[in-house]
């Protein structure tokens, strides 16, 4: 389980480019990467491409760590959003098709074994209950609207993969993520007021 | 365009986090999120709410090559104490080190064996009869003193011999060494050096193995001779 509070300490730490900067970023490094490559061989499919990303992230990562903000409560999807958005640009310049390698594994709702749904004690108590509305909403939408997030989210499918891979057209899949974000955003949000 | 205001601020921050945002898309959000900070602040909150814990299970250990990668190309060595900046550095001490020992161990071994420290002789002790004759040389330093027999002189399985200072005007004869050949080179005590001068007396006795039992000599003398400095 990685400690969120740590991993804001050792990116806070790494953006101060002071002389303990190198060995925060080389703590980071060690606490996230292995995380963060499993991510990126999940969205480029290849282990020598998802090493590229991960390179490519740690560089981003080290060059953005001063722009960091420090109030944020969720430090590794800042980390997990610079890997996916690189891997997007990598699966862009390969021309890797990702979408006849899924098997049926893969189309399972809840993110084919990308996500822990089970109850962490070691996790902050928000966290928890965040993580729990999370796939308590995401159980009440549309199937539809939940296979294609789920396939956008833990497969780094684009819409036009969507498309293609789930026989509909084009705009009929935007729909599907526009609605499926929406309700799960009302849902999430709805229970959070419930909860204070 | 303003993000901020845009009616579709939570669809573009949720297709963003989704990863549906690409291309130029992508980028004109990414330029938004540094030039609004409402934009940055919606972003935060979405992430707050769709926060999955990623599973262990999906964990791969990188090659360690990737790692030396980066720190070489970030150069990483500018932002490590002074004292732990390189590699470099280490094999530089190192090499320092090891070349500093070998030079002790050159000044301590290699080179009293190529430069012997300048000995002058000080005494002759010879045996009753004349038949044998030990040289006894004095470093400059006054602090070795050499014992140099022209042949070999060993003594047996159940014996030693012993050095003894006979001191100028007399008094109990002082233990110099205890020795098991009379070919050797003996570091002398201050306090026993200063007793070698003119007039003393250097004396060999046979004792039993590890020396006399008393102190004092009980075998026979069987070399003696004066120190003359």
């Amino acid at each position: 389980m990685l400690d969120n509070q740590e991993i804001k300490r050792l990116i806070i730490a790494t953006g101060l480019r002071g002389e303990n900067s190198a060995a925060a970023f080389e703590a980071l490094y060690r606490l996230c990467a292995p995380l963060l490559l499993g991510v990126a061989r999940r969205l480029v499919g290849r282990r020598e491409l998802a090493e590229e990303v991960l390179h490519d992230s740690f560089t981003r990562i080290w060059r953005s760590a001063a722009s960091f903000n420090p109030t944020s409560a969720q430090p590794l999807a800042w980390m997990v959003t610079i890997v996916r958005n690189r891997a997007f640009d990598v699966l862009a310049s390969h021309d890797v098709s990702r979408v006849d390698a899924l098997d049926a594994e893969d189309y399972a709702d809840d993110g084919g074994g990308l996500f822990d749904w089970s109850l962490d004690p070691e996790q902050g108590l928000e966290q928890q209950r965040n993580a729990r509305h999370l796939r308590d909403c995401l159980a009440t939408l549309q199937a539809a609207e939940r296979q294609t997030l789920t396939l956008a989210y833990a497969h780094g499918m684009s819409h036009s993969d969507l498309a293609v891979h789930l026989q509909k057209p084009l705009g009929t899949v935007k729909g599907w993520i526009r609605r499926g974000l929406a309700n799960l955003r009302g849902c999430v949000e709805r229970k959070m007021e419930g909860a204070r | 365009m303003k993000f901020a205001t845009s009616p579709h601020l939570d669809a573009l921050c949720g297709e963003y986090l989704l990863g549906t945002l690409r291309g130029a898309a992508r980028r004109r959000f990414e330029r938004a999120l540094n030039d609004e900070p409402l934009v940055a602040l919606r972003l935060r909150h979405l992430e707050t709410l769709f926060a999955p814990r990623y599973s262990e299970m999906i964990k791969m250990e990188p090659s360690p090559l990737l790692w030396k990668r980066l720190d070489h190309e970030l150069q990483l060595s500018r932002y490590r104490p002074r004292w732990d900046r390189s590699l470099g550095f280490w094999r530089a001490w190192a090499v320092a080190t090891t070349f500093g020992l070998l030079t002790v161990m050159a000044v301590q071994v290699l080179l009293p064996a190529w430069f012997p420290a300048e000995l002058v002789e000080i005494a002759r002790l010879e045996s009753k009869d004349k038949g044998v004759t030990l040289y006894a040389e004095l470093s400059k330093d006054q602090r070795t003193l050499r014992l140099r027999a022209p042949r070999p002189v060993l003594a047996g399985p159940a014996q030693s011999y012993e050095l003894w200072l006979l001191p100028v005007g007399g008094g109990a004869p002082l233990s110099l060494a205890v020795l098991g050949t009379l070919d050797v080179s003996i570091s002398l005590p201050e306090r026993q050096a200063a007793g070698l001068r003119t007039g003393a007396k250097l004396a060999v006795s046979v004792e039993p193995a590890g020396g006399s039992p008393t102190g004092a000599p009980t075998g026979p003398v069987i070399l003696v001779g004066e120190v003359r400095t």
